[in-house]
Parts: structure tokens; sequence; C-alpha cells
């Protein structure tokens, strides 16, 4: 156990989706007499992650590839904690900090240091310790002439290499990456592949979901391939990225994924 | 829980902050609105309730802010809380700090803008040669009450708005109902006996009284209103936490 930094153990997640409208007022719930949501009736069921099982060791990089609706993100947020799963156990060993969306928390109207300072409070950070890595962030996102310039006079790729920055200088034991890494010209991504190595170095974990199977191939040393939520292919990165790639450019054609089941 | 507020306190001030300042960024009098609201509400009712309907009661301003001004603190921060996980559903679904955070930003911005207030208040009081004594030193025990009624409400209340969107309308309704009924713009005195236990179903009027009691007429509220206005916030936070932790699990879903 010692060596591994994360342990997921047949983990499941099924999400029932209402039918009807989600957002339906209580007038219309009362009228059409769906104020009480019945199972057999309104439901479908999402097994969104299905019977997942993988460990990730320390110092590697983990990398999920899959189509859209595959499960990639539903895991994301499991490993975060966002979600509890159904059945299964998850666990992480330390800190762990989710990057699934850039620029949360970010505002337009405030500048670039706001900004930072927000992104590392809603990562669990103290405002010393943002003060302490605030010269390392500006350096790493090369933004320093524009961190006191309103956020909404960025271009998006400062704005995508500020929100990036942030998040690979915080230095947890777990970071997760999902679906961000699209940030900026080839020198940042080098600038960006550089600091992740140094975070394995460092006997640190990073999880990363993409969809760009050269990113993973690249960046990672194990990688699984999700399929309606199933792991369809599980080993060394380049391996389960080639075998991605042939299922979806049709070389071979893929079972019929069965996403949805209604319980009906 | 506890552990995950605590780690977060910086944030929860840093949001606070923002709600205040970004409110007025960009408008000409900037936080000088805190204060315009309450007067301009304070000189029209002061106007229809002092001198067209004649409410028998001296220095009406100072009584009438001295209710008022809590209840736009507790009339912000439900409607400004009722939808404070849906609004903050971008955190709810891709951040790990407790969705509890979000309700108590309104509750403590409205509360710093309900002290921001206060000055305002003394300037009145002073005005009208309202003196205000020692009792106000249990203003503080009256705000921590009303700081968990409210927090009580929105936990009950943020939940079910996730899961039924026109519950915010609905707010906004009762709220100006609340108001009425609520001992603010008259005494309870001029409610008929038959009428006043009615009077104190409204959860903010028992604290209503307690501070017209410190702020106009200088004397210690009551012990028994203010035990059972402490009383009704406690069961109002054990429902809310209770709602809340029941369906927490499902914000990221649906918010």
């Amino acid at each position: 156990m010692s060596e591994h930094s994360i342990v997921v153990q047949n983990v499941s997640k099924r999400f029932r989706i209402v039918r009807i409208p989600k957002q339906m007022s209580l007038k219309e719930a009362v009228v059409t007499r769906r104020l009480f949501i019945r199972r057999d009736r309104d439901e479908l069921c999402v097994d969104a992650v299905n019977d997942v099982s993988f460990t990730v060791r320390r110092g590697s990089a983990l990398g999920i590839v899959g189509r859209n609706g595959s499960g990639k993100t539903t895991l994301m947020r499991l490993l975060a904690g966002i979600y509890k799963p159904d059945s299964g156990s998850v666990w992480t060993r330390g800190e762990v900090a989710p990057l699934l969306s850039l620029g949360l928390g970010f505002h337009p109207d405030m500048s670039g240091r706001e900004n930072i300072k927000m992104s590392g409070l809603i990562l669990g950070l103290s405002p010393k310790q943002i003060e302490r890595r605030m010269d390392e962030i500006v350096d790493f996102a090369e933004l320093r002439e524009y961190l006191d310039v309103p956020l909404r006079m960025y271009s998006s790729g400062m704005y995508m290499r500020l929100a990036f920055s942030v998040a690979v200088t915080i230095d947890p034991d777990v970071l997760l990456l999902d679906e961000v890494l699209a940030v900026g010209d080839a020198s940042f991504m080098r600038k960006c592949v550089e600091k992740m190595r140094s975070f394995e170095a460092r006997g640190k974990t990073i999880v990363l979901v993409s969809h760009d199977g050269a990113a993973i191939s690249a960046w990672c040393d194990t990688a699984l391939y999700l399929d309606a939520g199933h792991v369809r292919a599980a080993g060394p990165a380049g391996e389960v990225v080639a075998a991605y790639y042939r299922d979806v450019s049709g070389l071979i054609v893929p079972a019929p994924a069965e996403l949805i089941s209604a319980v009906e | 829980m506890v552990y995950s507020l605590y780690r977060y306190r910086w944030l929860l001030y840093e949001l606070v902050l923002r709600d205040i300042v970004l409110r007025y960024r960009g408008s000409v009098l900037g936080l000088a609105w805190t204060f315009l609201n309450p007067l301009l509400t304070m000189a029209v009712y002061t106007l229809v309730f002092s001198i067209y309907l004649r409410v028998g009661i001296p220095n009406y301003a100072v009584f009438l802010l001295s209710g008022l001004l809590p209840w736009l603190w507790f009339a912000g921060a439900i409607s400004a809380g009722a939808t404070s996980i849906v609004d903050g559903r971008m955190y709810v679904s891709r951040s790990v700090f407790s969705p509890i955070l979000l309700l108590l930003v309104p509750v403590c911005s409205q509360a710093v803008n309900f002290l921001l207030s206060i000055p305002l208040f003394f300037g009145i009081a002073a005005i009208f040669g309202v003196h205000v004594g020692w009792p106000i030193l249990v203003f503080p025990v009256l705000m921590g009450i009303q700081f968990l009624l409210v927090l009580g409400i929105l936990m009950t209340l943020a939940t079910l708005n996730v899961f039924f969107r026109d519950l915010q309308q609905l707010t906004a309704t009762i709220l100006s109902l609340l108001f009425y009924l609520a001992p603010i713009i008259y005494p309870l005195q001029s409610v008929p006996a038959a009428f006043r236990p009615f009077v104190f179903v409204n959860p903010m009027a028992a604290l209503t009284i307690g501070y017209q009691d410190i702020l106009f007429y200088d004397r210690l509220p009551s012990p028994v209103l203010t035990g059972y206005a402490f009383a009704v916030a406690l069961v109002l936070c054990a429902i809310g936490r209770g709602v809340f932790n029941r369906y927490r699990d499902a914000f990221a879903d649906y918010a």
C-alpha cells in the first residue's frame, strides 16, 4: 500500500436521471401529480463508472482516455471526493488538488493578482502560502507586466496560462487535471512537462484526463481507457492510447456501448 | 465539517469581501448605498406611518430604524442565500470545500452591511435625542441568535431550492409578508391582544422587539423572548442541518 498514492477498488457510480425537467416548478409538480418522483416511471439510470479498479504508484502520472460520456470526469470527481461512490472505495494519499476546470472562481473585473489569490484559496491554501508562491506563479505564467490588469483584458492564452500556473505551483500530493492541457504555445507546454517531471521526481502523483492521446503518451507512465464506465484497457500509456485510437478511428468496430439502460 | 470550514476560512473572508466590494463596484456612490437604502426607506415609512397614518410613537424614525436595520440583514441574507448553492454550482461540482461556505457568504456579508449601518442609526438617534445606554452590551447576543436563525433557515431553503427553483419566487413574497407581520413599522402594543401570539410565529418578531428594547427604549430585552428566539434558531438549525446533510451529495448532480 505504501508505494501507492491512489487505490481505487471496484468503484461504481450510478446517476439517476429524472426524465421530467429537472427544474420543474412546484406548481407544475402538483398539477401533473409528479411531486414525488416515481422510479419506475421517471428515472433513467446511467452507470457512469462501473466496477472500476486501479492503483497509481507514488511519483507517477496516470492518463485517462475515453470518448465523451465514458465516465472520465465522473471518475475524477470521485477521486477528488466531490462524489461519493455508490459502491467500492477510493483512497488517496495526502492533499488532493482538483483542477477540474480552468479559472474556477476567476472574476473578469478582478486583476490577475486577485484572481491568483482566489484560485489558491479555493484549492485550500492560506493567504500566506499564496503570497509565498506568488512570484513563482507569475513567473511560470509569464504574466508579470499584466499582474494588476483586470482579467477581462487578458487574451485567452494568457487566461489559461494564469489558471494553469496556480495549479502546478501549489504542490499537492495528488494533482487531478481534467481537460485543462490546451494551454498556450509549444514553449509553455514544454515548461509544463518539466514542471510535472519535477513533480513526479518528488514522489507526487498526477492524474490527467485528455482527449489528446499524444499528450497522454508523452506525459504519463500508465493509462486507463474507459468505455461506458468500464475499464477497457489499462497498462503502459503508449499501448493504451494505441488501443483507444484503434477504436475511435473505426479500424476495429467497438462493441455497442450500453450507455443508457432504462430501469423499466 | 467544522474542520473543512476552518481550513477554508480565508476563502470565506475573501468571498464575503468580494460580495461587498463587487456589489458597489462601478456605482458612483459606492458604499454610500449601504446608508442610502435604509435611509430612503426610513424617510418614506416615517412620512406614511408617522405623519399620514399617525402611529403614535414619538421619534418614530428612530423606532422604525431600530427594527428595520436587522430586518434588512435578515431579508438580504435570505433572498441572496436561497439561490447560493445553485449560483455556486461551479464550486459545488468542481471543488472540495463544504457548500455550507456558500451559505455563510450572504449571511456574513449582510451582517457586515448591518454593522456598517449602525453608525447611521446612532447619527439619526442623536438627531432625535434618543439615548442608547448600556443595554447595548446585549446587542452581540441578539446578533448571534440572528446569525444562527438565518443560517438555519438557509440550510433548508437553499437545499430545497436546488430541486425546486421557484422557491426563490416564493421566498420574495414570503419575505415581504413577514416584514409587515413583524412589529417593525408598528409597535407590538398596537396588535390586539388576541392576535399577539400569532406575531411570534414570525421568526424575526422576538428579535425585532429585542433590538427595539436595546436601541430605542434603552432597556434590556425580555429574557423570555430572547430565549424563545434562541430556541427557534436552534430548532431551525437542527432541521436545516438534517436537510442539508441528507441532500448535499446530490448537489453536484442537480445544481
